[in-house]
């Protein structure tokens, strides 16, 4: 119980870290706060006098100190108001759920191709050790941990978009729109999964039973397919857990890379557009479902594994 | 050493394979930058020297990996551009090094409540993906190359202050530390003779790691548009160059990227080696 | 032989973790040159009693007194690291010993406080080598390069070099396989009689307490359930737990035929 409590109190004591953390790159951002809500405010009307600059800095207290304006800005992200975009006036969470589907369909698909590519890849390397197949695996695997994928992107819209013509090469939409986007970031998930992969798998084939089993006959196949596979899936998908960061990133590069609408897209617009609100929600978004979604994996572990309790004091 | 000894022991077992790995490494690392040093001095191009009349011109003995569009020869560039991708990375890296064990070591040994204090602030940190605390901070800030090491240096510590914890707070339990303490040395003297030597091995195949995901950021942010910024021979900013041109001379965004894949696969590669012989001697 | 004035002696010994009495009523006394040998299943407190002597872990006692440092105390034994002219050989001489650092320094770590130059110490550590059977050429291995036994060794000499009144020894023998035990055991006696040190060594080993004790002392879930001079334990144990265990460890074959 006490564990349980110093934990929550880590996970709240995060969060507020994370808050300061965007509230102070969001407060020492240069340019002037006051003249973007203007413009926000009173679209292609130049020349803002400045009393009205002034009764802007007064609304949001954009002159008052640090500490007064993180807990005035808190509060309001605590009572679910996260504020207007600037320059669209649309609010931030709108902006938000409109694009959070493009980057979910791209996640999730490239999630499902590179899993199961990296499945078949490592199943035929454990299979057949040593064999062509095996290294292959091995070669590829470390290929695509150092490609950077926004070369791929370009390689690939090169070779299928301009060469072949098969597929567009930038924009959303289609179904065609999707395939080398995903193809780009599958890619990635599919190396660093099977490398993964192929250790567990490898493991799970090290165990005393295993030579049981085939002592007693059984076939290859059926030791592979009941006894290996199964025991690789779930330290697999742990791992998939603790590597959403990374698939995260990945998903912003091939958005840019590829003209996509979606989070990444956005993220990067807003950044340079400075328009903060926007800038504020998603890295606190990003940020806060890492953690979140860490803890859950976590404390998913410790209930179904009660010996890894005593070394939950050291990690 | 008499003969007789030098039969009964077999000699590489005597010489400690990290460290001879280490010296190795170094070796290389020497002559390497001295034949990059050696071709910075014998090529007879400039990296920002333009050449209109030899614009996107395909790889030829005069221009190995061929001009771009404002005539540049790429192989220069290419060399030009190594102190910026891997140099830049390198120092991003190490500090990130340096800052994180500092931190993990400071955590692990100040007490349960200080313990607690640090390693929040690093979780919050960690917290954000590096790649958009990045973009974030770059793109607010203004896309620079000074904002850009910023930006990356203030998230590449976190996992060496997690791992120095760990391995801090394990060996802090053992018994050649114990001894250490009774035979009356100062913390300060345990921490270079015994806890350092013992943990480094470790922080450095995360350096690798680090180092080799660091070139791709600088790259990949460079590419984007928010990091370093053309006419700077930064592979990735040479390969936005290229990408308005990928129909016509695609050679402008093939070798930049080559050159990127390569550095970060032996990167790897070396930290994956000196992780199998630390594996291999335990 | 026996001086008038006991090396070490403890009197109701109490250690308690939490609400958790861990040790109580342990009472010896040990005169130099004696070897006493705790004895006990695991879990029964013997490590806890020398890291107790040691100041690292908190503790009370009627008296305690170290003659070495004419150290006397009654109450609370003030936590602090070791006790003056004392060394300790542990279980696992692989953990006791910095992996990255040669035997030779190891070793010289234990004079860390008598600044010694570096030609002398040298010098004091290869002695130091030849007295546990190792040759000069261990100066410079790491302990991966070493076996077991010799890392043993290398962690006995590192106690030895310091002319320690008194040396606690923790399972010194238990990682090591048989005929490493018995040479290095008959090291430690040899050692023993020569320089007339005093060694208090937990073992579960009875064999070993039959052959080179002097006094022994038979733990049981952190009470004393035997304290007695080896003869005395072996013909004639005080209490029931240690008649079993004698008589255990005699239909098991473990005891030399003088003990038994």
């Amino acid at each position: 119980m006490k564990t349980l409590l110093i934990r929550f109190g880590g996970l709240l004591a995060v969060l507020i870290g994370i808050t300061l953390i965007t509230f102070t790159i969001s407060y020492f951002a240069p340019g002037d706060k006051a003249e973007a809500i203007a413009h926000a405010r009173y679209p292609g009307d130049f020349g803002i006098p400045t009393e009205v600059l002034q009764g802007i800095r007064e609304e949001f207290n954009l002159d008052a100190p640090f500490v007064h304006q993180y807990i005035h800005w808190l509060a309001d992200v605590l009572r679910g108001d996260f504020g207007v975009s600037y320059s669209s006036r649309t609010p931030v969470w709108v902006i938000f759920v409109d694009n959070l589907g493009e980057t979910v369909t791209l996640t999730l698909t490239s999630l499902a191709i590179g899993l199961a590519a990296a499945f078949l890849l490592s199943a035929v390397a454990v299979r057949y050790p040593n064999t062509i197949w095996d290294r292959g695996a091995v070669v590829i695997s470390s290929i695509g941990a150092a490609m950077p994928s926004y070369w791929l992107a370009l390689l690939l819209i090169l070779g299928v978009s301009v060469h072949l013509g098969w597929l567009p090469a930038y924009g959303t939409g289609t179904f065609g729109h999707l395939i080398l986007p995903s193809t780009t970031l599958a890619f990635w998930i599919m190396a660093s999964q099977t490398r993964l992969m192929r250790t567990f798998m490898l493991e799970a084939y090290d165990q005393p039973f295993i030579e049981t089993l085939r002592l007693r006959g059984i076939p290859e196949r059926e030791i592979f397919s009941r006894h290996v596979l199964r025991h690789s899936f779930v330290p697999a998908l742990t791992m998939i857990g603790l590597d959403m960061a990374s698939l995260l990133e990945g998903a912003i590069i091939v958005e840019l890379t590829f003209s996509r609408s979606g989070l990444g897209s956005v993220l990067a617009g807003s950044v340079l557009s400075r328009d903060l609100p926007v800038v504020m929600f998603l890295v606190m978004f990003f940020a806060t479902a890492y953690v979140v979604i860490n803890s859950v994996i976590d404390a998913v572990q410790h209930l179904c594994d009660p010996r890894n309790l005593n070394k939950a004091k050291t990690s | 050493m008499s003969l007789s000894q030098s039969f009964s022991i077999s000699k590489g077992q005597l010489v400690d394979p990290l460290r001879h790995f280490t010296r190795q490494i170094a070796l290389v690392c020497l002559a390497l930058l001295s034949l990059w040093s050696l071709a910075l001095w014998l090529t007879p191009y400039e990296p920002a020297a333009a050449d209109f009349l030899d614009r996107l011109a395909p790889p030829s003995a005069a221009h190995w990996a061929g001009t771009d569009h404002l005539g540049r020869d790429i192989a220069t560039r290419l060399l030009y551009g190594a102190g910026w991708s891997l140099g830049l990375s390198l120092a991003i890296s190490l500090t990130g090094f340096v800052v994180g064990t500092f931190v993990g070591i400071f955590a692990a040994r100040s007490g349960p409540a200080g313990d607690f204090a640090v390693m929040r602030v690093t979780d919050s940190f960690f917290a954000f993906p590096e790649l958009i605390a990045a973009v974030t901070f770059a793109g607010l800030f203004g896309p620079s190359t000074t904002n850009l090491v910023i930006a990356l240096m203030m998230v590449s510590w976190m996992k060496f202050a997690r791992l120095a914890r760990a391995l801090t707070v394990n060996l802090g339990e053992s018994d050649f530390i114990t001894q250490a303490r009774l035979n009356g040395l100062s913390s300060l003297l345990i921490l270079w003779r015994h806890l350092l030597p013992n943990i480094l091995p470790s922080l450095l195949v995360l350096w690798t790691n680090s180092w080799s995901r660091t070139i791709l950021s600088v790259s990949g942010l460079s590419f984007l548009g928010f990091g370093i910024q053309p006419p700077s021979a930064e592979w990735g900013a040479m390969l936005l160059d290229g990408k308005a041109y990928m129909q016509t001379a695609p050679h402008i965004m093939i070798f930049p990227g080559l050159a990127v894949l390569l550095a970060v696969m032996v990167i790897n590669l070396t930290g994956d080696r000196f992780r199998d012989l630390m594996a291999g001697k335990t | 032989m026996q001086q008038n004035k006991p090396l070490i002696s403890i009197s109701n010994l109490q250690v308690s973790a939490g609400d958790k009495q861990l040790l109580s009523g342990v009472c010896f006394d040990l005169y130099e040159g004696e070897m006493l040998c705790i004895v006990g299943e695991s879990g029964a407190g013997k490590s806890t009693l020398i890291k107790a002597l040691q100041g690292m872990m908190p503790a009370r006692c009627d008296s305690f007194t170290y003659a070495p440092s004419n150290f006397e105390v009654c109450g609370a034994i003030p936590s602090g690291l070791g006790l003056p002219q004392a060394r300790w050989v542990m279980q696992d001489p692989l953990s006791a010993l910095n992996p990255r650092q040669s035997l030779g320094r190891s070793i010289a770590e234990s004079l860390h406080k008598e600044r010694l130059p570096k030609d002398h110490l040298r010098k004091r550590v290869l002695s130091v080598l030849s007295d546990v059977e190792l040759s000069e050429e261990f100066y410079d291995r790491l302990p991966s390069q070493v076996s077991l036994g010799q890392a043993q060794r290398a962690c006995l000499a590192r106690a030895l070099i310091a002319k320690p009144k008194l040396i606690f020894f923790d399972e010194p023998l238990s990682a090591l396989d048989a005929l490493v035990q018995k040479k290095i055991a008959h090291r430690m006696e040899h050692l023993r009689r020569a320089t007339n040190t005093t060694y208090i060594a937990v073992t579960h080993d009875l064999g070993f307490a039959a052959a080179y004790a002097d006094k022994v002392l038979l733990l049981r879930d952190g009470t004393v359930s035997a304290y007695q001079s080896r003869s005395a334990f072996f013909a004639n144990p005080q209490s029931d737990y240690a008649i079993d265990l004698v008589a255990a460890a005699q239909s098991l074959g473990a005891l030399p035929k003088a003990a038994a």
